[in-house]
């Protein structure tokens, strides 16, 4: 956790040097599913929510997991782990829906955990080679550790297939 | 009818007003950059013709006829393009239509306070042309044309007592407001700064400024200023648009010596562009003098409101009724001692009856009444009786029952088509035959609403021809539209064969019914609103349709059932029955498809679980509940786990994400948030029995 931090305060350093260029940091939420560490911009991101009852839809593809209430909404839900080829997501303690908003299309996808806002720098964003292109995601970055965060294409979400 | 006029009038000067509104907050932004734009163009197109139309309807023709002058001319620009216009004739045809917009709301407001229209829109209405033959190129011809055509209407003295002026090219002709005082004063002040532009000129008469005595004769003709050259007169002209107290003027040239073709022309729009800078208007409402008894004072009561802000008020009183019965029904409630929960109880009846008011409120804001559909088919028998020559009397019964909006809206034109099929096929040719019948000669169609508790039931009955099954049946057979030996069916199941596709009596397609696509299509769209057609024909008697629609969408009647851990909710509309049966019940075909022998027919079982796929330990047809189910014509029963109860609620729709997997055609209404915070799913009956039998 504490190199995630350190990560973190890098990318704030890189941030505050290059502060003519703000425009190209977004602030990006990251969780992680199917063994990836993803991220998405809080600016898609309403809320976080978790122990919601699903009710499940009839005739629908594996990864639409189904609907929830929340407030009074009616909420789509699917699992982007299905959504990217592979097994459920497993409902462990600390599985959470991530609320959406696509161009004003609401939508929660389901994850193993949720880790942390923080700044990525779109400059550093490189497009991903094509033997491992995965259908939902548009792009990777590397952090200084080399761990490496993968974007997750909005648009993509938002079309079911 | 004086009822009825008035709601017309209500809806009339409503709709009026919101269409000058737009009319006006399209003319401001689009000035601002100085340009039309396409849309724009055929908005306000739309905007004039929908004026035109409802203004003749009401027979106010002046407004009709300047909307119909404006909707030609933006008819021309929107054949040619805006951008054919040049910059100079923009401006122009800004100045236009924002005179046109004043001229109409002044109509409007004489409408509202009763006084009677103005009468005298000639000169406004060539403006209007001029403008258009100008732009169009017309040729130049005209020029005397116009004027002297415009000038003896709006004033007429004008071109006879033009000033003996021997040098004069042209004369300005200039109208000051009324009730200024001082005319003569005034008339003086406007020539000395017209003078005092370097331009040259005389004016009559020419005693104004010291004799007093002009003044009348300036009130009642104006006053000239004569021009050696047309130059100074186009200069004198801008002048004038500078300066106040000018009612009108208009250009005259001295007919004889030289009828310059192309002054007036150039000359006319600037006229039109006057009112700019001028503050009023030549045909402006002055209130004629010679008014009619003053009506009385008709005022707007009517706002409009988006739908949507409707749905999501109705949508958070939903929310309010079952959070309430949430906090009602809390369990922890059973820790409070006796009295404060009896106090509690008390103020919670309250609430219940505040949310009750609340719901049904905002229900009604919904509803309108259906006199605005049934006053427009008045007006399409009044217009086919006299295409026909049939002599029909259209009878309203039930003019004031309301129902939902949307549902008005998918009505009209099914109503429109019964109505118009009753008089073009319905009522007989010949007023002979009707008295061999010993019918009343005039026939007659009884267009009828009425409420039940939940539905609406329209009628339009007619007391023509009727239909004849014998006749019926042989089209049909020449369509190839029959499913079985004729002689295998009855009455009522040959009648229905002209609500099927392709079906049409007529032999030719007239003016007004008979396409071939008629009565398909509005079974179609009644069924769009859960409702349903029937028809009733005596042949020699009359034709009677009649129309079911529910209420309102937005709530319904329906019983929950369980399969697996799911809740549906079927609307009771379309429970026939429910039941428990025996294994031995069950009859098979040779697919092994389930069957039940209810009241001596056959009907097919749909087990939810296996068509949803859902898990349930259910699944013998005796553990279980079987639900006799009904649409129209369509009925089958519904195999589920448990019957849990009868409930009210709110229809949502599914989030826009889900339309892409076509839930609709699925045997999937909408779905519905339960008491607890559960979502249920409603049932569409009718899909549910394509998607799982016809399908299949």
């Amino acid at each position: 956790m504490s190199e995630q931090l350190n990560n973190q305060e890098d990318i704030q350093d890189v941030a505050e040097m290059e502060t003519d260029e703000l425009s190209t940091i977004d602030r990006c939420l990251t969780f992680e599913s199917a063994g990836l560490i993803l991220y998405i911009s809080t600016n898609n991101v309403i809320e976080i929510i978790n122990n919601h009852s699903i009710t499940t839809l009839p005739l629908m593809p594996p990864y639409i997991k189904g609907i929830i209430n929340l407030r009074g909404q009616i909420l789509p839900v699917m699992d982007i782990q299905q959504r990217m080829g592979k097994g459920p997501t497993e409902f462990t303690g600390s599985a959470c829906i991530i609320v959406l908003d696509i161009d004003s299309v609401s939508l929660g996808i389901i994850v193993d955990s949720v880790r942390q806002v923080m700044d990525i720098d779109l400059k550093n964003v490189r497009p991903i080679p094509l033997k491992h292109q995965q259908k939902l995601l548009n792009g990777m970055v590397t952090m200084e550790d080399g761990s490496v965060f993968m974007s997750i294409d909005c648009q993509a979400l938002a079309v079911p297939q | 009818m004086d009822n009825g006029m008035e709601g017309m009038l209500d809806t009339y000067l409503f709709e009026t007003n919101s269409l000058l509104d737009r009319l006006d907050e399209m003319l401001m932004a689009d000035e601002k950059i100085g340009d039309f734009s396409t849309d724009d163009v055929n908005e306000i197109f739309r905007i004039m013709h929908t004026i035109k139309g409802s203004s003749a309807m009401m027979e106010f023709s002046a407004m009709a006829e300047i909307a119909h002058h404006i909707e030609d001319m933006f008819f021309y620009i929107r054949d040619k393009g805006i951008d054919s216009l040049d910059p100079q004739h923009k401006k122009e045809l800004f100045n236009l239509m924002f005179r046109s917009e004043d001229f109409l709301r002044g109509q409007v407001e004489k409408v509202e306070s009763g006084e009677a229209l103005d009468t005298d829109i000639d000169s406004f209405a060539a403006d209007i042309n001029n403008f258009l033959k100008k732009i169009s190129g017309a040729p130049a011809e005209q020029p005397e044309e116009n004027p002297a055509a415009e000038a003896p209407q709006t004033h007429p003295a004008a071109l006879d007592h033009l000033p003996d002026d021997k040098e004069a090219v042209c004369f300005l002709h200039v109208f000051l407001e009324d009730g200024i005082g001082m005319e003569n004063l005034r008339a003086y002040m406007i020539v000395n700064a017209v003078q005092e532009c370097g331009i040259d000129l005389r004016y009559y008469p020419e005693n104004m400024e010291t004799d007093s005595s002009t003044a009348a004769s300036i009130i009642e003709e104006g006053f000239f200023m004569a021009f050696t050259s047309e130059e100074d007169a186009n200069k004198a002209s801008d002048v004038l648009r500078t300066q106040n107290y000018i009612r009108s003027y208009e250009l005259a040239a001295v007919p004889e010596p030289e009828p310059e073709p192309e002054v007036p022309p150039k000359e006319e729009p600037v006229k039109s562009a006057a009112p700019a800078s001028a503050p009023k208007p030549a045909p402006a409402p002055k209130p004629a003098p010679a008014k009619q008894a003053a009506a009385p004072p008709v005022k707007q009561n009517l706002i409009s409101v988006s739908l949507m802000r409707l749905d999501s008020l109705q949508n958070i009183v939903g929310e309010i009724v079952i959070t309430e019965s949430m906090v009602t029904s809390a369990p922890e409630l059973n820790q409070l001692s006796r009295d404060a929960y009896d106090n509690f109880m008390k103020s919670a009846r309250q609430l219940r009856k505040l949310t009750d008011d609340l719901q049904d409120i905002s229900m009604s804001l919904r509803m309108v009444p259906i006199s605005g559909v049934f006053q427009k088919m008045s007006r399409i028998v009044r217009d086919m009786k006299q295409k026909l020559n049939k002599d029909v009397r259209l009878t309203l019964i039930g003019e004031d029952t309301e129902i939902d909006k949307t549902i008005v809206d998918s009505i009209q034109d099914p109503i429109m088509h019964m109505v118009r099929n009753a008089m073009d096929h319905g009522i007989e040719d010949d007023p002979s035959e009707r008295i061999a019948l010993g019918k009343n000669p005039q026939g007659e169609i009884i267009l009828s609403a009425t409420h039940t508790s939940s539905e609406v039931v329209i009628s339009i009955s007619d007391d023509g021809k009727g239909m004849d099954p014998e006749k019926l049946l042989a089209k049909a057979r020449d369509k190839g539209i029959l499913t079985k030996p004729e002689s295998e069916y009855s009455v009522k199941e040959a009648l229905g064969l002209v609500m099927l596709p392709g079906f049409s009596t007529n032999q030719e397609v007239t003016e007004f019914s008979g396409r071939g696509v008629g009565m398909d299509v509005v079974k179609k769209n009644v069924e769009s609103v859960g409702g349903v057609v029937s028809l009733a024909s005596e042949y020699g008697k009359g034709t009677t349709f009649t129309m079911k629609i529910p209420l309102t969408m937005a709530i319904v009647d329906g019983m929950k059932v369980t399969v697996g851990n799911s809740i549906f909710t079927i609307p009771i509309a379309n429970i026939r029955q429910s039941l428990k049966i025996l294994p031995e019940d069950v009859i098979r075909d040779e697919n092994d498809n389930e069957m039940l022998e209810l009241m001596d027919s056959f009907y097919p079982v749909v087990r939810l679980h296996q068509f949803f796929n859902i898990d349930t330990d259910v699944t013998e047809l005796s553990d279980g509940i079987v639900m006799w189910v009904e649409t129209s014509d369509r009925s089958f029963c519904l195999f589920v786990d448990e019957l849990v109860g009868e409930q009210q609620v709110v229809v949502k729709p599914f989030p826009a994400f889900l339309n892409y997997f076509e839930l609709k055609n699925s045997g999937i209404a909408g779905c519905t948030i339960l008491g607890d915070g559960n979502i249920s799913i409603i049932l569409d009956i009718q899909s549910l029995h394509s998607a799982a039998l016809e399908n299949a």
